[in-house]
């Protein structure tokens, strides 16, 4: 998608995925730029999650879903290049956490109730890093400050519940950055915070980008953030991709009709507070289309 | 801290009035020791005989007074004497504890453990043809009742099998020169089929119970937290999973100790166990008054310690109770 670009980070090619009869994303192709942050942005329900999550290689776990064609490539921190999809459970998880990580929509629910803050991050490093405790605990204070938690050090002792949703969110995010991955993905990470907190969220988020070079697919239905924070655009509706391109050519000139009416309904940031699920603009598009 | 103060004061209260209730229960029911003890007597000197006997046990006080002097006794750690036995109370008692505090126990251990283990792997394939089943083990399991299990064990392992001893605390042939760990060892022995019976009827439901927690467990975000950072099932599921899927379980488990302890007086009786249990039956067919009301209180104390136990392992287990407090 980036003009004359050298190999992608992340290319998904001709994905399919089935639960059951319905097919949540149907012959999905779109890469991911190397250093860049990629808006992936859509309705409710039209798979987003579900991408993210067959990257992850969760997809799969705990539920019935299918991957019926397609892979995923992927270039790693040593240069070589695999597909997720073929990749043993071994490897896929040497990959989670460490090369790729998640931060999800729930700041609030996403970490375990009954470990502390820095057990929780300090798992991670050690998972990956075979950190002694001591040197993980250094870093994991070292992550709090970068992603600037007040009173780090006591933050580190706190269980989840003594933490305001954006401080739970900063967890998360350094959590997801302590092993220094190559590629960021953040489901809605600001839909459940307020406004406030949802831009400075962002800001944190792209100012880390900058730091560590990691690149970022975030995903959002908000096209305010897509258009703060966004060097690319990929937009899904009804599990398909409907256009992919850079973010200032796809504002300038959408080409699908439905890109349209996503811009034509830019929300500004925070419109969605209060709200637990976006408004679909079905009945413009079926016009549109007509 | 101090929630904890609280409660340990508040089941101080709990005890004596369960004291209070239980006296004025067995004093309001018909008949007492002297009709068991004067049972044989007839004929003319019959009435002053009681007579004696009442004053001399002091049950001819009016009802206050013999309270009073009850709930002083047993605060100083007197239960009284006990004709039938012709001892203090508390000699017959004392031995009686530990048989069934141990019974109780590891039933109870037995049930938890293999109850969670059985119920978390059917968690994980909820449609399994294993999964399903439980739900049927689980009725079977809670509509026997504990003294059929009881003698079903003991025919099959005791009888026909003749695996396991069915009777009592200890070989009465092991010699008195018998090592501790000899010993302990045949009491082991002893102790799995009365544990087993008893345990059982916990069982299926503690599996019912870790199935559904686990499952709800299982499903939520920061399981997919635990996923997502890389963590391998094993720990997913034992460090991430399971300690939060037993908070719902403790706190069953304080509720239900009493049940635990009603199910042991049946299982005593089948299995000739030395403990509390059979003593309290003995204790109503002889209407030993004090023997069934030291009894009774011992009990009571137990399942309000266990609820107060049940609460310091809760907040051990989960810290949003243990900060939330102040
Ligand atoms: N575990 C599952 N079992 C069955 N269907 C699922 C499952 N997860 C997702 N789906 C279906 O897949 C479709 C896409 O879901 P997905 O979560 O990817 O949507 P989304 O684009 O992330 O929407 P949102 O903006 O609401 O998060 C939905 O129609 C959903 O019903
Ligand atoms: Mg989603």
């Amino acid at each position: 998608m980036g003009i004359g670009s050298t190999q992608p980070l992340l290319s998904i090619r001709n994905l399919t995925v089935r639960f059951g009869t319905f097919t949540a994303l149907d012959n999905l192709s779109f890469n991911l730029d190397s250093g860049k942050t990629t808006a992936v942005v859509g309705e409710s329900g039209s798979g987003k999650s579900v991408t993210a999550l067959s990257v992850m290689g969760l997809v799969t776990l705990g539920t019935r879903a299918e991957i019926d064609a397609g892979e995923i490539l992927f270039e790693r921190k040593d240069g070589s290049t695999i597909d997720l999809l073929q990749c043993t459970e071994r490897e896929m998880r040497s990959i989670r956490g460490n090369e790729i990580s998640m931060i999800f929509q729930e700041p609030l629910t996403s970490l375990n109730p009954v470990y502390t803050t820095g057990d929780q991050v300090m798992e991670s490093i050690q998972l990956h890093q075979g950190l002694t405790r001591r040197s993980a605990k250094d870093k994991a204070l070292e992550m709090f400050e970068m992603v600037r938690i007040p009173r780090a050090e006591k933050v580190l002792t706190d269980y989840p519940h003594q933490l305001s949703g954006g401080m739970r969110q900063r967890v998360m995010i350094a959590m997801a950055l302590s092993c220094d991955p190559k590629l960021l993905i953040a489901d809605e990470p600001t839909t459940a915070l307020d406004v406030t907190i949802q831009a400075q969220m962002l800001g944190l988020m792209k100012e880390l980008q900058d730091q560590t070079g990691a690149s970022v697919m975030l995903i959002t239905h908000d096209m305010g953030v897509v258009a703060e924070v966004a060097d690319d655009i990929v937009v899904m509706r009804r599990s398909k991709v409907v256009e992919t391109g850079n973010v200032y050519d796809i504002f300038e000139k959408p080409e699908a009709n439905y890109t349209r009416a996503l811009l034509a309904s830019i929300p500004r940031l925070g419109s969605m507070t209060g709200k637990s699920e976006p408004e679909l603009f079905d009945l413009v598009l079926e016009a549109n289309e007509r | 801290m101090k929630a904890i103060a609280v409660k340990i004061f508040e089941s101080f209260l709990l005890i004596l009035a369960v004291i209070v209730f239980n006296f004025v229960l067995i004093y309001l029911a018909p008949g007492d020791v002297v009709d068991a003890l004067s049972g044989g007597a007839f004929g003319d000197g019959r009435e002053e005989i009681n007579q004696l006997i009442r004053e001399q046990m002091g049950l001819d006080q009016p009802f206050h007074v013999q309270l009073i002097t009850y709930i002083g006794n047993v605060l100083t750690g007197d239960f009284g004497f006990s004709p039938i036995g012709n001892r203090p109370v508390i000699e017959m008692i004392a031995p009686r504890i530990f048989p069934t505090l141990l019974l109780a126990l590891c039933a109870l251990a037995f049930a938890v453990i293999i109850g969670v283990t059985i119920g978390s792997i059917a968690a994980r394939r909820p449609t399994s043809f294993f999964s399903g089943g439980l739900t049927v083990f689980a009725l079977i399991g809670f509509a026997m009742p504990v003294f059929w299990t009881g003698i079903l064990l003991v025919l099959v392992f005791g009888v026909w099998l003749d695996w396991l001893p069915v009777s009592g605390m200890n070989n009465l042939r092991l010699s008195s020169s018998a090592g501790f760990v000899e010993r302990a060892l045949d009491t082991a022995r002893h102790l799995v089929l009365p544990t087993i019976s008893l345990g059982v009827i916990f069982l299926a439901s503690y599996a019912r119970l870790s199935r559904a927690s686990m499952l709800e467990v299982l499903q939520s975000d920061y399981i997919r937290t635990a996923r997502a950072k890389g963590l391998s099932e094993g720990p997913v599921m034992i460090k991430h999973a399971l300690r939060n899927a037993v908070i719902p379980i403790i706190t069953v488990l304080g509720m239900e100790f009493g049940v635990l302890l009603s199910g042991a007086i049946l299982v005593e009786t089948v299995f000739n166990w030395p403990g509390l249990g059979r003593l309290a039956f003995e204790a109503v067919l002889t209407r030993d008054t004090n023997v069934l009301l030291a009894i009774l209180t011992m009990v009571s104390a137990t399942v309000i310690l266990a609820n107060l136990v049940t609460d310091i392992a809760y907040r051990l287990v989960d810290p949003r109770i243990r900060i939330g407090d102040v």
